[in-house]
Order: C-alpha cells, then structure tokens, then sequence
C-alpha cells in the first residue's frame, strides 16, 4: 500500500488546504457529503457490535439446553441488538446516504441548514455512547427493544440501564427529527430552479414523503420516553398499575412509535428500490405517479394502524376488528409498489450488476416479509404466531430482506459518486450470494420453528424433535451472513485504493447525481444540464427522444417558501406530536376526578390573568412585525420588549403556581393528577423559556442594528414559535384549567 | 325479533326529510337540469335518507351510540361531499370571499363540529329534543359542507393546491382520530343518555344486547373506533383522490421558456 494513496483515499473529497488537517475538516463538516459519510461510518461502527450480539445470540440458540449465556445477559443482547440495529445502525444509514445523495439529486449545493445537519449527526455518536455506557453502570438494558412497562419500570429493573436506554433514544430521537426537517426544506427551498415538486427523482420524492413521518413518529416516542423517565427518576406513575397507572398505555405510545418506524426504515429502502431497478432495467419505473401516490399512502396509514402490534394484549374483539381491516388495507399500497418494480424490470435489458442483485433479492424477501405481515394483521393468526420466531422471521425479512438488502444495493450503487472508485463487480458477487443464502438459511427456516411452536425472546429451548437442528442450520446461517458483511467491508476498503475508476457516470444513470465528477466537488455542480423531465440526463444522452416533458403548473410546482420559516414550520407540526401526546395522556389519566389533592389546589382565576398576559403577548409580536415591515425599528423593538415582558411576567404566574402547589405537598410523584400536571405545563414552561430565549436573541441582535432593510429574518420564524407557544396554552389551560369546571 | 324483523320493521317516516330531499332534488333540476353529475346528488339524498329513515335512525334514537356516529359521519362527510361533488363543473359557489370560504375557518368548522356535538350536554340533548336534533343535522350539513368546499369546489380555480388540501384532510382526521381515540378508551360515558334506552320497545333493546351483544361499554368503543378508523379513511380517500388530481394536472397557464435548448 503506497503511504500517499492512504490520505487520498480520505482526503479527495477535500480542498487543498484541508488536507493539512484531514481529521478535523472531517470532524468539523458541515458539508453535507461528509456528513452523510460520517453518518455511514458510524451506522457500520454499530452494525459491527450489534452484530456481534447477533452472532452470540445465535451460537447460544445453536444447540438446546445451552448454557453459553446466562439468561440475564442474552436479555440484554437481544434489547442491545434490536435497539442498535434499527435506532443506530439502520437509520444512521438510511440518512447518511439520504444525506449524500438527496441534494445531489435535486440540483443543491448543500442541505438547507448545514449545522443543524451536522448537529443532527453528532446526536447519533453521541446517542450510540449513552446507551453503551450503560455498560459500565450498572448492566445494559434487559427489556426488549420495546421496553414494555412495568419491566421497565423502577421496581423490575431498578439498574439505571433503562435510563441509559431512554435518554440515548430521546437524544437519537431529537437527531432524527432534525434530519426530518432539514430534508423537508431542502427540499422545499433549495432545489434547482427548474426541478418543480412533481419532477423530482423518485429517491428525492420518497425521502421528502417519508421526513414528515419522521416528525410525526419520533416525537410520540419523545413523549413516552420522558413520561418513562419521570415514573424511573421522579417517582412517577404513569405506566405502574399499582399507582394508578396504565403499563397498555406505554404500549400504546410506543407502538404509536413503533409502527411508523416501521415504514420510516421502510421507505428509504423502497427509494433506494425505485431508483437503482429501472437504471440497471434500462427504463424509466412503470408508473412513476403510481410508486409516488402509494408512498403518501403508506405513510399515512401507519400512522394509524399501530394497534395490530397490540392483539395480544387484550384490547377486546371490537378494537381488533377494525384494526384487522385498517392494517389489511397497507398491503394494498404496498402491492402496488411491488408491481411497479416488477413491471420495470419486464421487457427491460436487465443488467445483474451487484447493486441490481441486491435490489432484487430485496424485493423477493420483502415480498415474504410482507406477506407474513399481513399474516400477523389477522388477529386470530396473530394470537397464534405473536410471540414465536414466525414474527421473528418476519420482521428479519423486512428489516434484514428488505432494508439492509436495499441498503447494500444503494451502496454498490452510489459506492462509485461518493469515493470516485468502482466497488469490485467480483468480490461483490460472492458477497451477494453469501448474504441471500446466509439469510435465508438463518431466517427462513425460522418460520418453521414459530410455526411448531418455538417461543421468542427465551434464553434457551428443550431438545424437542427437530427444533436442535433447525436451530443449528439457522446459525450456521447467521455465520455466512457474518463472512458477508467482512467481504463487504473489505471490498469497500481495497476499492477505495485500486478500485477502478468511476467517472462521472459509471451505470448511464440519469438523475442529477451523475450529472457532476465523482466525488463531487464541494460545491457539487459547475453548472447543472437542462431539467425537463424526470431523467435529465436521459434528456442529454438522448436529445432526439428525450422523456416527455414534465409540466410546470404555474404557482404550486415553484412552490419556494422561506427557508426559516418552514424550517421553524415543520418543527411547529413536530412539537405539536409532542404536546398531542402528552395531553391525550392528561386526559386519559384524569378522566375521572381523583380523590385527594389536586385540580381543587389549582388557583384558575389568577392563572387566567397571567393566561391573558401570554396570550397578548401573540398580539404584541405581531405588532413587533408590523412595525418592522413599515420600517419603524423602534416601535419594533418597543413591541419585542412588551412581548418579552409579557412573557416573562406568564413565567412569573406559573412559578408561583408550582411554588403554591409544592408548599402544599403537591409534588410530580405524588399522584397521577401531579404527574400529568407538572408534565404538560413543565414542558409547556420550558418552551416558553425557550422562546423566551429566542426573542432575547432577536432583540439583541436588533439593539446591535440587526435590521437592514426593513428586514429580519429572524423576527418571523421566532414569532411563528412564539404563536405556537400560546396556542399550546390555549389547549393546556382548557383541559387543565377549564374543563374540570365543565364537569 | 331478529336482525332481518328489525331491518324490515323498524323504518321510520320521517317527512321533513323525505321533503327536503325531494326539494333539494327539484331545485337542482330546475337549476342545472338533468346531467350525468347527478347521480351524485341521487347518492348524497341516498345517504341522507339512510340517516333519516332507514333502520340506523331507530338504533340512534336512543339506543346506540355507534349508530349516531354513523350518522355523524353520513352527515358530516359523505352527504356534503356528494353533494359538492354533483354540482356542474362550470358553477361558481357563493360567498367566495367571505370567512366561511376561508380554509382556516372552513378547517375549523368540520372539526369543530365534530368534537362540539360530542361534549356531554349536547351531546344528550340531541337524542332527547327533536329541536336539537334537527338543529345537529342542519348544522352537520352546513358544516359539512363549509369543510369540503377548498376541496371539492366545482370550480378548480376555487380549490386549495393538491399538496395543502392533503395537509388540510390530513390533519382534519388527526383531529378527529384525537376525539375518536379519546372515546375509545375514556372510562367515562361520552353520552349517557344512551345508557336509560327507550324501553318502549323491549324486544329491539333484547336483540341489541343479546343478539348483537353489544353492550354499553361496546357501544362507545365502537362509536369511537368508527371515528378514529373508518372516517380517516374518509379522509384518506380523499387524500388519494387529490395526489391525483395534482399528478394528472394538466398544464396551466403557459409553460415558463425553459432554460438551455439542446
């Protein structure tokens, strides 16, 4: 190995002078191909130690009666395994290369905000170490990646390991809503010129599709996660059914979560599909509007369907049934998909390239998967099959046939744009065939043994006839799957030193991404071709039968709001998820009044003055606009000091409020009253504070001579938080204050 | 009695609306004359009648509450619907410029129309007093139709762009699967009244607890689960209908000069 190959290796997709300091203009990107390659390392880093666990997992499973874990430590494998796989393993990734490609692919120089890019990505290391330190105190978690109350609740696992578990997937959590928004308004704002909404790349079009899912989905969990944390570290009880709790609301919550999550793992995957299937079938995807329609209609079905995962549970055959139907209805979208790829591919002059193989394997696995899955959406099967390794063999179809198959198909793909160099066609090859019969040994058979009756999540099983065998040929499985990944790690090191040489467009694909050098330069393109329809690049190759032109409809297809304010916008609908949650569960838990100290403690009227305060203050800001746009910066700045004062005089109200309720023994842990209270109005305060912080900031930068212009970027987007601040209190002081009254 | 006596026996006569429908009927003859649009109308008068006479307006009269959510819903959703929906595509609706028309306030009407007539006392009272009542349906219908007009205006240019009428349905059925979620799962009766039925008719309340087996507690899950389910897919379809529309959009207006001529 030649010693200046090694930093260029690293170091092309730098400038020059950032070759002096190649580590730190790495660690210090903001650019948003670093970024998405950081995103990519680290997902592998732990993809490496969650599958390791995979392996122990299975060479515990390989005989019967094993005793090479204890049961303690292969419950917290398989909870360490499932909680990396998809939170930092199968994510990461999917943003990473999302990361990567997604503004190559709509024309942009970068993502719309390149910090909160990187900020985005740091949460994940970080996140990753927070769960792993848990090691170090006390023992890892040993409750399922679902983490079901009351196990995971103080008095079963009194270890801080839960702890770990739920701040690391609260900073995770709030890293992928980050990234949800910044794709969201990269795409809005930063396309190019001519790239209208309807004209975007199919990969481009799903990852904007699937980013409001991530918002909608990630916040419920958020929610959960800190009702959770508050029953562990403040005597809480909002999931103990001793203390009045519900443990089936955790549930609820979770797989309110839990499902979309699902299809926020899925969909990248099903992008990654409609992307390399027709460039390695030599057509455009049959039935582009039909792939893009299905994908809106995924999405928003599972945010509706997450009682299926809770049959089990004993919601009553009135829930299951309406639920049976609803989840039913998923495959048909999900079909649609299916026969859009396969239509592709019919008649075209499929090329068996790597990338391509994997996609295809991807979509026979997920065609298994997804049938199993629909299997489970029928409660009486589901009753039967739940908690067996039939839903084992499921869910590995979808999360390893699917989306890990999808994810190395886009990596042999985009492999060439991001280093520059060809991943070697040979050792791919055999990668690919190691992996599908790896997997399909490990897994397939796994449908057999849940079908005879082999439970999940139990440390070991009698030798019962057949079961030792089946086991066996399962691990040895999970080994050839184990051999592929290090064929593929050493494949994509050795390619990025002798690899062959790219070029710009190796495949003679046709979106944007191919449009520029490989790797691309920092600014991505020099100057981008004409973009008319779909496959711009087709257009070029072939001028005299370029694709139909697609329409630009007037207003809507240049459809470019401000970037800050969509940006402040789609954090609004995600925060919203969050306070939705957090008042249902005040609701639910406060639905008959309790005996005891409580709302009776509350002092309405004077918490209604302070109310008007905050709600005035929406006025004043609004005024603070106006006065702006007419150009009167003092009026301005008079306007922002009253709405600061109002605000802060609110702040004062609700202190004395919770200074009154402790003074009287009121605390959050004192019952479900005080625990939904202190939740809802604390995180209504704290966002106050947060605004609060927000307008200080604008008014010194104002103070300073901020405006110019008649304008302020800044004003506008805080005062939308501001506004969604006081709405929150319009529906908090309701349900707290004034419904009680009602009743 | 069994299901198919009570499906047979238990229509009800209800003659304000069997007038109404017919004037609805005649009025749009007169106006638009007869046209292929007006199967719509015949389904919204269809679904109208369903509510009014057919076998459902006995059971919500008192004895279940899924039924008057079903109700709700033909009310709220599908009658207005259907009716915009048979309009002819060159009508102009009134009042374009007024608040209703607004997509704020027409957003706010069919939400709040669902969670105001689901608060207790209303709630009650609309089975006790025929007063209520009619004033739910009517203002169901209104409503209604005030909340469907940004999407189904016969006009194109009156609607809302594909992609903000897909926000708008979306998170009119978030709102309504909050209530319908809420419903489900609340300990305590949304509306009571349902739980003294009227027990002039011993053998239709025999065939719904015995028969059906739908007891009390069933009644509100299921009432509740028609509107957290069922009436997003509502939505839903409507959501499909308009990503269709906006990627069969033909070109309007004249295409912008592109850049860069190969």
């Amino acid at each position: 190995m030649n010693a200046d190959t090694i930093p260029s290796a690293i170091t092309r997709l730098l400038t020059p002078a950032q070759r002096q300091h190649w580590e730190l203009a790495w660690l210090s990107s903001v650019d948003h191909k670093r970024i998405g390659i950081l995103y990519m390392v680290t997902g592998l880093v732990f993809f490496v130690a969650a599958g390791l666990e995979a392996l122990l997992i299975r060479l515990q499973l390989a005989v019967p009666n094993n005793h090479l874990v204890s049961p303690d430590t292969y419950n917290w494998l398989f909870t360490m395994h499932g909680t990396t796989m998809i939170f930092l393993v199968a994510m990461p990734v999917l943003f990473g290369i999302a990361n990567y490609v997604l503004p190559l692919q709509i024309g942009a120089r970068d993502m719309a905000f390149p910090r909160l890019n990187a900020f985005g990505f740091w949460l994940v290391p970080f996140g990753g170490i927070l769960l792993h330190f848990s090691f170090l105190a006390g023992g890892p978690p040993a409750v399922g990646w679902f983490a079901y109350a009351p196990l995971s609740e103080t008095p079963y696992s009194s270890q801080p390991g839960v702890d770990y578990w739920a701040v690391s997937l609260l900073v995770l959590g709030i890293g992928s809503v980050s990234a949800g928004i910044n794709f969201i308004v990269t795409i809005l704002t930063q396309r190019a010129p001519e790239m209208s909404l309807r004209r975007l790349p199919l990969f481009s079009w799903m990852i904007f599709v699937n980013s409001f899912l991530v918002i909608l989905a990630l916040p419920i969990l958020n929610a959960g996660l800190v009702m959770l944390l508050i029953d562990r570290l403040l005597q809480g009880r909002f999931f103990l059914p001793f203390g009045g709790g519900s443990a089936i609301m955790w549930q609820h919550i979770f797989w309110a979560f839990g499902h979309p999550e699902v299809y926020i793992v899925a969909i990248p995957a099903f992008a990654i599909l409609s992307e390399v299937i027709p460039v390695f079938s030599r057509k455009p995807i049959f039935g582009y509007e039909f792939v893009a329609v299905s994908t809106v209609v995924i999405v928003l079905l599972s945010l509706l369907v997450w009682a299926h995962h809770m049959f089990t549970v004993g919601l009553g055959h009135t829930v299951d049934l309406f639920f049976v139907a609803a989840s039913v209805l998923i495959a048909v979208p999900t079909g649609v998909k299916l026969f859009n790829w396969s239509a592709t591919m019919v008649g075209g002059r499929v090329r068996f390239t790597t990338a391509m193989l994997f996609c295809i394997a991807a979509l026979l696995q997920f065609l298994i998967g997804g049938l199993t899955g629909v299997s489970h959406a029928i409660a009486p099967l589901d009753w039967q099959t739940k908690n067996s390794y039939y839903l084992v063999a499921h869910f590995h179809n979808v999360f390893v046939g699917l989306i890990v198959f999808a994810i190395l198909g886009g990596l042999y793909y985009w492999f060439p744009k991001m280093s520059g160099r060809m991943l070697s066609e040979r050792i791919g090859k055999w990668t690919f065939w190691l992996m599908t019969i790896g997997f399909n040994l490990t897994f397939m058979i796994q449908h057999l043994l849940g079908l005879s009756g082999m439970p999940r999540r139990v440390f070991t099983y009698p030798d019962l006839p057949g079961w030792g065998a089946m086991n066996l040929i399962s691990t040895i499985g999970a080994f050839f799957m184990a051999a592929a990944s290090i064929l593929f790690v050493w494949n994509v090191v050795t390619s990025l030193f002798r690899g062959k040489v790219a070029g710009e467009n190796p495949w003679n694909a046709w979106t944007l991404e191919w449009a520029t050098s490989s790797p691309p330069p920092h600014e991505n393109f020099d100057a981008l071709p004409p973009i008319r329809s779909r496959r711009p690049l087709w257009d070029v190759a072939h001028p005299e039968r370029p694709d139909p032109v697609v329409p630009l409809g007037g207003t809507l297809d240049a459809f470019r709001p401000d970037r800050n304010k969509a940006g402040v916008l789609t954090f609004i609908i995600s925060e919203a998820g969050f306070f939705g949650v957090l008042m249902l569960a005040y609701l639910f838990y406060n639905a008959t009044p309790t005996s005891g100290p409580g709302w009776h403690q509350l002092d309405v009227p004077k918490t209604f003055i302070f109310s008007v305060c905050l709600f005035v203050s929406s006025f004043t800001i609004w005024r603070s606009e106006v006065a702006l746009r007419s150009g009167r910066t003092a009026k301005m700045i008079g306007w922002l000091t009253v709405t600061i004062l109002l605000g802060g005089i609110f702040m004062v109200g609700q202190g004395l409020e919770y200074w009154h309720l402790f003074r009287s023994g009121v605390s959050i842990g004192l019952d479900l009253f005080a625990g939904t209270f202190f939740t809802l109005t604390g995180f209504h305060g704290l966002h106050v504070c947060a605004g609060l912080l927000g307008l200080l900031v604008v008014l010194g930068v104002a103070l300073c001579g901020g405006v110019k212009n008649r304008e302020m970027p800044a004003l506008g987007p805080v005062g939308y938080y501001w506004h969604f601040v006081d709405v929150v209190w319009v529906f908090v002081f309701s349900i707290v204050y004034l419904w009680p009254l009602l009743r | 009695m069994t299901t198919q006596q009570f499906l047979v026996s238990s229509w009800s006569w209800d003659g304000a609306a069997v007038v109404f429908s017919a004037l609805a009927m005649l009025a749009y003859v007169w106006r638009f004359g007869v046209n292929g649009r007006m199967w719509y109308l015949l389904a919204a008068v269809g679904a109208f009648l369903l509510s009014r006479i057919s076998p459902l307006n006995t059971l919500a009269a008192g004895y279940l509450f899924s039924a008057h959510m079903l109700e709700h819903i033909l009310l709220l959703l599908i009658v207005p619907a259907l009716t915009l929906m048979s309009l002819p595509r060159q009508v102009s609706l009134p009042w374009g410029r007024s608040l209703p028309a607004h997509s704020l306030m027409a957003w706010l009407a069919g939400v709040s129309a669902m969670w105001l007539w689901h608060a207790r006392p209303l709630c009650n009272a609309a089975v006790s007093s025929r007063l209520v009542s009619a004033l739910q349906i009517g203002s169901l219908l209104g409503l209604g139709a005030i909340f469907w007009r940004p999407i189904l205006a016969p006009r194109e240019t009156e609607r809302m762009s594909p992609p903000g009428a897909v926000f708008y349905l979306f998170s009119a059925c978030v709102a309504c699967s909050v209530l319908g979620i809420l419903i489900t799962f609340s300990p305590v009766k949304v509306c009571p009244i349902y739980l003294q039925p009227p027990n002039d008719n011993q053998a239709v309340l025999e065939l719904i607890q015995v028969g059906w087996g739908i007891t009390p507690e069933k009644d509100q899950q299921i009432g509740g689960l028609l509107m957290w389910v069922p009436m997003c897919l509502v939505y839903l379809s409507a959501i499909v209908a308009q990503l269709a529309r906006w990627f069969a959009q033909p070109l309007a207006g004249p295409q912008p000069a592109e850049r860069g001529s190969s």
